[in-house]
């Protein structure tokens, strides 16, 4: 592993979302994340759920505040549901695809050793008229393995993990495209935030965490267990936010290359956005505030409500297509998001408090 | 696998051609690979007006002075035909924000392109099928396939100007796949018709029994186009075009909807939708399969079409058969082959011209 200070954003990101690790099964991610926190943290463990933390020492006099950033580092994907005649397999999603983006997909099947197979498609030589005009379920979707029966029964139990196969594509622009950047490119902000913050001293503690099972849909379980674990005065979800494309409403996406989304709505604390605003300035760095009316959609949705409330804040990577196989940012606002994280939380002063004492 | 006397399926030329990119119209990239394993094999070489490669090859000396005991016998000239081209997407327009607009060239599902990689060009560009997230997709759109005249390609630029210089208009793509191979399965792009093209490449690494005509034709998919030209200049006694034809495997399938089956050897075809085969060629065929062990099985009749289709009506006619390399998944991004069956095509096409310069008609 090549040390973390000649990393670009771009080399963490072609490598973290090539690592597997669908909700509930996020074993293999962790252990190369806790390889990665090693090389910029303080302190990296691992709690009873999975999450792995990578702490920062704040030069605050103890007992000092503590910072939480969490980023989700399960991706979407497949578990096998069902083995039929002749070998094909069934699956069922673990995080909302549209099945409409899966036909004639590679996959990789996470058995020992993995396997490569494909979601078959019928060649418009054998369809039956206005065949192609009705997309298909992911029900009636099935993937080949091109091996046997025997084999596939053998070395592929019910439930195993299945994930799209893509490795990261270069697009101009520096723009990269890849299964998971969701949210593994949140990931990577926390990364690289650590590694600002570990020259820029902060007074408050920061816990930067990696959370299990954000995109399971019941609850974001690794944000949910890590906050009551870690009790933070203060709490900042890093996830992606829809970039522009077309189709989509204005209002609903913000513009590759726009710097970081700050998320607006009851999800967030005012005075967190405020700061992060005034440490974009400061920075002379470009910024979106993107509405939240119901909610953000992220860890913070569950921090803000864990222990007896926490203030909580998003800050979004612009990306595309999300939860397709080509998820697309740019790298520079993956820098953009670390710069302006690593600077608000090196301004906190000790004093900061969220609760407000009016009698 | 044996060859059998035959000579031997070249997987690396299988390799080399599936992986580059060969659109109809745009066939420069597998030309130029085949023109070299062909170059020091044959005895000419030509690219003939509509970009196909046309090489002729005739038997070794001694076989001619067999042959002229014979009555100076060299047997029938052969036409054997491959095509080149594969089906992918040709961009149009380059719009205001530096998307590109694309048109399909040759049949593809239009549900397999949202999501999609793609390869732009002849340089490493890589662009995307953006797809709108399912969170902001309605629940009505989510019934409804997107039309492939909605769809865009994204290859990252900021600007129609950025977008223009790197891309013009009429830049082909291809599906951005990478050959892979495990057991005796294979993976690649384009085995429709790369497939038929390796295993005539790999039979013109000897010389044949018979005078030989290999024509590796352009523009199959755009309606069998490059073939037609070629069979009027080749004018061969005999042809036959080897494909990479569709499997019908899929769980739940009927029977008789399923063959032929990807590993169960050669398909061979009685008619399709251009074409009835030569019944006469087409025994001796199956009777080269049976003598020398060559498992084989027909072809769904009544679908698809090929070059041969276009041979056997050119001129003054001339007897044509096809045989397949049966492939699942074929006009997608990912196919499966069986490399067996590579093999055992080109093991029969050999037998075959033996037994004709024996015999015909």
């Amino acid at each position: 592993m090549v040390e973390s200070a000649v990393r670009t954003s771009a080399d963490w990101l072609r490598y973290i979302t090539s690592l597997p690790g669908v909700p509930g099964q996020e074993d293999a991610v962790a252990r190369e994340l806790m390889k990665a926190f090693g090389t910029v943290a303080d302190k990296v463990e691992r709690d009873r759920m999975g999450s792995v933390y990578g702490w920062i020492h704040g030069v605050g006099k103890a007992p000092r505040p503590r910072a939480l950033l969490a980023a989700h580092m399960d991706k979407i994907g497949f578990l096998v549901r069902a083995i039929e005649p002749g070998g094909y397999l069934r699956v069922t999603e673990v995080g909302g695809f549209d099945s409409r983006t899966l036909p004639g997909k590679e996959v990789m099947i996470h058995s020992r050793p993995p396997m490569v197979a494909v979601f078959a498609t019928r060649p418009p030589h054998l369809q039956k008229k206005g065949e192609a005009d009705r997309p298909i379920q992911l029900e009636d979707l099935y993937l080949d393995t091109g091996r046997g029966e025997g084999e596939v029964r053998r070395k592929v139990p019910v439930g195993t993990m299945v994930t799209l196969r893509q490795s990261p594509v270069q697009l101009l622009g520096d723009r990269l495209a890849a299964p998971g950047m969701d949210d593994r490119a949140g990931v990577v902000v926390l990364l690289r935030t650590l590694e600002l913050l570990r020259s820029k001293r902060p007074s408050w503690d920061v816990v930067a965490v990696a959370t299990v099972e954000e995109e399971f849909g019941v609850v974001c379980l690794g944000a949910r267990t890590a906050a009551e674990n870690l009790c933070p005065d203060l709490g900042i979800a890093i996830d992606v936010s829809h970039g522009d494309m077309p189709g989509a409403r204005d209002g609903d996406t913000v513009p590759l290359g726009s710097g970081p989304a700050l998320s607006i709505g009851g999800n967030i604390h005012p005075a967190i956005l405020e700061a992060l605003k005034a440490s974009a300035k400061a920075l002379s760095m470009p910024y979106r505030v993107e509405p939240c009316p119901t909610g953000s959609g992220t860890d913070a949705m569950d921090i803000q409500i864990s222990s007896s409330g926490v203030p909580t804040a998003v800050v979004g990577i612009p990306c595309r297509y999300m939860h397709t196989g080509v998820e697309t940012v740019e790298p520079r606002d993956v820098d953009r998001c670390a710069y302006l994280l690593a600077h608000y939380l090196s301004e906190l002063s000790l004093e900061w408090r969220s609760v407000e004492v009016l009698k | 696998m044996s060859a059998n006397g035959a000579p031997k399926f070249r997987e690396d030329i299988l390799e080399a051609i599936s992986n580059a990119p060969g659109v109809s119209g745009g066939e420069e990239a597998i030309r130029n690979i085949l023109a070299e394993y062909a170059r020091d094999k044959v005895d000419s070489l030509e690219v003939d007006p509509m970009g196909s490669l046309v090489a002729r090859i005739d038997p070794t000396p001694a076989r001619r002075k067999a042959g002229g005991r014979n009555g100076g016998r060299r047997g029938p000239h052969v036409m054997l035909c491959a095509h080149m081209d594969e089906v992918g997407i040709m961009v149009t327009a380059v719009e205001k924000e530096g998307r590109l607009r694309f048109r399909r060239v040759g049949g593809i599902d239009p549900r397999i392109l949202p999501g999609q990689v793609f390869r732009v060009g002849a340089g490493g560009l890589r662009g995307v099928v953006g797809a709108l997230p399912p969170h902001l997709t309605p629940r009505n759109e989510r019934d409804r396939v997107t039309p492939a005249d909605d769809l865009y390609l994204d290859i990252g630029a900021r600007s129609r100007e950025e977008a223009e210089e790197r891309v013009p208009v009429g830049t082909y793509a291809v599906f951005d796949t990478t050959y892979e191979a495990w057991g005796t399965t294979r993976k690649g792009k384009a085995f429709d018709d790369r497939a038929g093209c390796a295993v005539l490449a790999s039979l013109i690494q000897r010389r044949p029994p018979v005078p030989v005509t290999a024509v590796w034709s352009v523009q199959e998919e755009v309606g069998l186009r490059g073939a037609t030209a070629a069979a009027r200049r080749v004018q061969p006694d005999v042809a036959i075009v080897l494909e990479g034809t569709a499997s019908g495997e899929a769980p739940g399938a009927p029977p008789d909807e399923q063959s032929p089956f990807m590993g169960k050897g050669p398909a061979l075809t009685v008619h399709d939708r251009t074409l009835m085969v030569h019944a006469r060629l087409l025994s001796r065929i199956e009777e080269m399969a049976k003598r020398h062990k060559v498992p084989t099985q027909w072809k769904r009749p009544g679908v698809g079409g090929t070059d041969a289709g276009r041979i056997a009506i050119s001129g003054a006619g001339v007897p044509s058969a096809v045989v397949s390399v049966v492939c699942r998944y074929i006009h997608a991004p990912a196919a499966y082959l069986d490399v067996r069956d590579a093999q055992r095509t080109v093991t029969l096409i050999w037998h075959t011209l033996e037994t004709l310069r024996k015999e015909w008609p």
